[in-house]
């Protein structure tokens, strides 16, 4: 099987900070794998270490998603190979126009038995990359996918089980298809010195916008303001727990005080 | 506005909120509608202009009809409302990739100016907002809302059925669990749990408090996907629920922001953590720095 795991090298947004016109500014905000994309990558290596097959690193980004630090952090997880698309043109690009880029890689890649993802982006977060890449492919998509195995990965059939409200599902769907994880799918191995050693000796085939097809959006969407949220002022007041039952009193004091309770 | 809205719906009718943004736009509202023929019917009488219906699922799950909802939206494309639940997203992804069209979430406004969408929405999980105008086709995600009432005076979309062509998917299994389900939006007071309790076991203290308190128990993420010791239902932050309680007692969680961006709108945070420099304590309103195991049972004995 040909196994496409889509990540993100994005940082996290606790780390940046905002201006009071709202502006935000992640010089300070050191970017990394997104944290749920191990999650994908290891239901990945799994279905390829059942089925047989490759697992192809993708990731698409300005420049920087390109560094060597971020092949490297890719790479040591346990990828045959990566193929980054790398652009300044796509900073700050929106869902559609990265799921856009995506797909245009994997059509470029050929032969893609399943992508898989993460369930969000540390930064972004909208959970509508992987669908939005399933529709421009024209393929089946699934979030929430908690395990997957090929079910006759001759055929092209994926068993996929996901999380429904309440419950789960197990679904047989006819691949080529995007399974987005849920967070908690899989406990993803951690890269130990050999995989980050091996990860400098990984094929990586980088590719700019242009060279792929890439379907233009018609609508404009241009931003007016910006604003940093209005955040309650909190009181801060420390209690002192030496004496628990002392603390609790005081808390509760306070609480009623309040009339919180 | 003169331009086509239309909201996607997958199997589930809880819609109300989509229903009524559509509407508060001005223009025609059609509806895709995935799912049963009641899913159709309760969303017909729910207050949009037209349904287009794409006939019983049978053993298809609902994102098998995501190119067929595609296909029906690409002939009068618009601004597409969708919520933010897993097969709805599905649904308004395919849309958005057909019509090349961007996705907006988070919205806390949506309004037109003549045929431009103006949408505030928070980004970045929560560290900031942006308000802007769109102009062409357009996804957007939002809260779906209560299911919808049925308009009092009777009467109801037309209905048009539509026969779909489906991607290869079947459910071939379903379990479902029992689980007791909760209004964490409507609790006056929520008991937030996070990764500092060290047993499922000790849950009975945090239920204990919870009681004594007159609180619901919500959690952070890990508790409930990962460890799964409380049902998904409960987890509050920027995936989770969003709450605005009177108080929110927040219980060995160290207040990361995707976690504290649901709980901003309560009006008092009691944060207890044994790290004085947790960052949960830079948003609390009464800092308690020490071990949960010996507080929690401290307080409830003091609320009782
Ligand atoms: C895209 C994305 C979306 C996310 N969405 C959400 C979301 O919606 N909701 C959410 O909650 N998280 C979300 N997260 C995860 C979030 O970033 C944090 O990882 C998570 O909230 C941490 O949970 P926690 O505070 O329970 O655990 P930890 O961060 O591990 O904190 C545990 C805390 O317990 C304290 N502690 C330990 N022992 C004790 C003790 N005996 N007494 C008192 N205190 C103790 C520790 O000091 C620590 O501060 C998301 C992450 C990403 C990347």
């Amino acid at each position: 099987m040909k196994i496409v795991v889509a990540y993100k090298w994005a940082p996290n947004p606790q780390d940046a900070s905002v201006g009071v016109d709202g502006a935000v500014d992640w010089s300070r905000a050191k970017p990394g794998i997104s944290e749920y994309d191990p999650v994908a990558i290891e239901l990945a290596r799994r279905l390829a270490e059942a089925t047989g097959g490759e697992v192809i690193a993708l990731t698409a980004g300005p420049k920087s998603v390109d560094a060597s630090m971020a092949r490297k952090a890719a790479l040591s997880r346990g990828f045959d190979r990566a193929v980054i698309v790398a652009d300044d043109a796509l900073e700050g690009a929106g869902t559609t126009e990265l799921a856009a880029v995506l797909a245009a890689a994997v059509r470029h890649i050929g032969d893609v038995d399943v992508v898989i993802t993460g369930d969000s982006s540390v930064d972004v977060g909208a959970k509508m990359v992987p669908t939005v890449l399933a529709g421009q492919l024209g393929w089946p998509a699934v979030a929430e996918v908690t395990a997957v195995s090929g079910s006759d990965p001759a055929a092209g059939l994926l068993r996929v089980e996901r999380a429904i409200t309440g419950g789960t599902q197990v679904l047989e769907i006819t691949g080529p298809a995007v399974l987005a994880a849920s967070t908690d799918a899989a406990v993803p191995r951690v890269p130990g010195m050999r995989d980050i050693l091996a990860a400098g000796k990984k094929p990586v085939e980088t590719l700019e916008v242009p060279a792929l097809d890439v379907p233009a959006s018609g609508t404009t969407v241009t931003v007016t303001a910006t604003a940093r949220p209005d955040l309650k002022a909190r009181k801060g007041q420390l209690i002192d727990t030496a004496d628990p039952a002392a603390a609790a009193a005081e808390l509760v004091a306070a609480l009623r005080a309040d009339g919180a309770i | 506005m003169s331009i086509n809205i239309w909201i996607v719906v997958a199997g589930d009718p809880a819609v109300g909120n989509l229903i009524d943004t559509a509407r508060s736009l001005g223009g025609q509202v059609c509806a895709a509608v995935v799912g049963s023929r009641v899913v159709a019917d309760t969303v017909a009488a729910g207050g949009v202009d037209k349904v287009v219906w794409f006939g019983e699922p049978g053993k298809a799950p609902v994102e098998a009809f995501a190119t067929a909802a595609a296909d029906v939206i690409e002939a009068t494309p618009g601004v597409v409302l969708g919520a933010s639940r897993a097969s709805d997203r599905v649904l308004l992804g395919a849309v958005a990739a057909r019509l090349q069209a961007p996705v907006l979430t988070a919205p806390s406004s949506v309004s037109a100016e003549g045929d431009t969408l103006v949408v505030t929405r928070s980004i970045f999980s929560g560290i900031a907002e942006e308000t802007v105008t769109v102009s062409g086709p357009v996804a957007v995600v939002l809260d779906g809302g209560p299911i919808p009432v049925a308009n009092p005076a009777g009467g109801s979309a037309l209905m048009e059925e539509v026969s779909a062509v489906t991607l290869g998917m079947t459910v071939v299994e379903t379990h479902s669990s029992d689980f007791e389900q909760v209004d964490l939006g409507a609790a006056p007071r929520v008991v937030g749990i996070g990764r500092g309790l060290k047993a499922p076991g000790d849950l009975a203290m945090i239920e204990a408090l919870a009681k004594a308190s007159r609180s619901e128990v919500a959690c952070s993420r890990p508790l409930a996907e990962g460890l799964d010791w409380l049902h998904k239902d409960r987890y509050i932050g920027v995936s989770g629920q969003h709450i605005a309680p009177e108080v929110y007692f927040a219980i060995g969680i160290s207040g990361q922001l995707q976690h504290m961006v649901g709980v901003r709108g309560a009006t008092t945070i009691v944060a207890i953590n044994s790290d004085p420099n947790a960052l949960v304590f830079t948003e609390a309103d009464y800092c308690l720095v020490g071990d949960l195991y010996s507080i929690v049972p401290a307080l409830t004995d003091a609320l009782r």
